[in-house]
């Protein structure tokens, strides 16, 4: 599988990196399968978080016995230094192991959140003084907020080594600057920062509940995802074409087998193929209705 | 203004900052948009659809603020949308620097391509630029190909003229070479096209207006339309084809 520079970590990430999210919905032996049949296929970047049921648990006994073959990745939604060092020890002692390479502040939301996480008694100064002991590897930030409050975070934190955000066609295709991670990828790029792409999978939200109750939706995903093979290659090839590091998979355990195959055949994307998707996205959520043409 | 990929993909290599520039078959503003973003000095654009001039305006208007707007209103202030004929446009010869043909030439009747082809040539300054962005001849395979089959039949019987007609970038070059233009460049706009729910039902609106423009005992109308609805609903989407733009370019 191909891989890329991971910003400033000196890791060179695979362009596929596991969602370790989809463990949670596994037993243990499914998950050790799991997690044999990513590593077989070349995947060297895991991404698990404490907010995800027992992922940490049920990665734990493969990511000790395959420690060296992967760079791993964790987060805490802790926005406070105490808060933050409890919740770096507590997944280390979850997870089994006695270092995490990139250790990320978890989906950034508020500018308040900004605020404090670079105050004197915020996260990242925990995180730093984890980077000091050898606890952590490098600094990281997730966020599917606010394209502008991620390019303020990369203004305002020095170390941040890697940004994690949301980028499919669907994203791409809103013109507005809510939605403009575009603008997040290309300053991470300037400033040589690593990028990992989210949602790559989502094809929108799930219908309402009046609809279709939660407990009846076929996928574990928090929005509805692409699920056929060609769907899935396609969405992943345009992710990987945008330029990102590395792109996440899904959280559902049934949708990782053909992401993987996906990543594993990546070979570019035409330019006017990854236009197609983007423009098939605008039509879906146009509001100019009544258009023969594109 | 929303402005698609496919229209800032065909401006991106063009000089566009400055330019008078005309818009033939404004359809729903998408280039015009375009055009306007790029720093257009002035921008015709001509369609011979009042709906397609209302939302081609609307289009230019910022939908959050009526009139405050700075940049709505010096946008509103370059854009003339003129309902006419593209056979016969209402301005002076030379007149234009910039023409865009977004789209138009797959909704043109084969009979009517050397009109709007020598009227275009009128109005171009020298030196001006052509766009034509259209589609390639769908392959054989493609399911939509049906729809706009049916389309043509009714376009047809109730107007003696095809609805669609998908012309090969390399014909169309070669017409406007015959009045004088010469290739810039080619390139691959969508490959392949997305035809989507909402471009099938468009498709299919229009049989349904040509067939209500037939005789109301047209059994072959209530036919048609049967078999379009049907269509849409079996293909539900389709993405088949390529989509072109060819830049052309007038001597000095």
């Amino acid at each position: 599988m191909e891989t890329r520079d991971l910003g400033p970590t000196g890791h060179e990430s695979t362009i596929a990196t596991f969602g370790a999210i989809a463990l949670n919905w596994l037993e243990q032996e499914g998950a050790n399968q799991m997690v044999e049949l990513v590593l077989d296929r070349g995947v060297n970047h895991f991404d698990v978080a404490p907010t995800y049921g027992d992922a940490e648990r049920k990665l734990g006994p493969k990511l000790r016995q395959h420690r060296e073959e992967i760079y791993l990745g964790c987060k805490t939604q802790e926005r406070d230094y105490d808060g933050a060092r409890r919740k770096l020890e507590r997944s280390l002692d979850r997870l089994g192991v006695d270092h995490i390479d990139l250790y990320q502040v978890h989906g950034l939301e508020y500018e308040e959140e900004l605020e404090e996480i670079t105050g004197d008694d915020g996260a990242l100064a925990a995180f730093r003084d984890a980077k000091e002991e050898g606890l952590i590897g490098d600094i990281g930030l997730t966020s599917h907020g606010n394209p502008q409050l991620i390019l303020d975070a990369m203004d305002r934190i020095d170390d941040l080594a890697t940004v994690m955000f949301p980028l499919n066609p669907v994203v791409a295709a809103k013109d507005d600057d809510d939605h403009d991670y575009e603008a997040v990828l290309e300053r991470a790029d300037e400033a040589g920062i690593g990028t990992l792409g989210i949602k790559a999978f989502a094809k929108g939200s799930w219908p309402p509940t009046e609809e279709l109750p939660e407990a009846d939706r076929p996928y574990a995903n928090w929005y509805e995802p692409v699920d056929t093979p060609d769907e899935i290659r396609e969405r992943f090839d345009f992710a990987a074409s945008q330029g990102l590091s590395t792109v996440v998979s899904p959280g559902d355990p049934k949708l990782v087998a053909m992401v993987l195959d996906a990543a594993t055949r990546y070979d570019g994307m035409a330019e006017s193929a990854q236009r197609s998707l983007v423009e098939e996205a605008r039509h879906d959520d146009s509001p100019v209705p009544e258009q023969l043409h594109h | 203004m929303d402005v698609p990929r496919t229209v800032t993909t065909a401006l991106e290599d063009r000089p566009i900052e400055g330019a008078v520039c005309l818009e033939a078959g404004a359809g729903v503003g998408n280039a015009t948009a375009g055009l306007l973003a790029n720093g257009a000095a002035r921008v015709y654009a001509v369609t011979d659809d009042r709906t397609h001039a209302e939302t081609t305006l609307e289009r230019v208007r910022s939908p959050t603020d009526d009139d405050g707007n700075d940049d709505s209103r010096r946008a509103r202030n370059r854009l003339a949308v003129l309902e006419a004929d593209l056979r016969a446009l209402p301005l002076p010869d030379d007149a234009v620097e910039v023409i865009t043909a977004h789209g138009l030439f797959n909704v043109v009747p084969p009979a009517d391509l050397d009109a709007i082809a020598g009227e275009l040539t009128r109005v171009a300054a020298p030196g001006c630029h052509l766009l034509v962005d259209d589609y390639e001849p769908l392959p054989d395979e493609a399911a939509v190909r049906d729809l706009f089959a049916l389309e043509n039949a009714a376009a047809q019987l109730a107007d003696g003229a095809p609805m669609v007609t998908f012309y090969p970038a390399e014909a169309l070059g070669r017409l406007f070479a015959g009045y004088g233009w010469t290739v810039d460049r080619h390139r691959m706009l969508l490959d392949p096209v997305p035809w989507t729910a909402s471009h099938l039902e468009a498709h299919a609106e229009v049989v349904r207006s040509r067939v209500d423009a037939l005789p109301a005992d047209s059994e072959l109308g209530a036919a048609l339309l049967e078999r379009a609805d049907a269509l849409v609903e079996a293909i539900g989407s389709e993405s088949a084809g390529e989509m072109y733009s060819l830049a052309l370019r007038r001597p000095e």
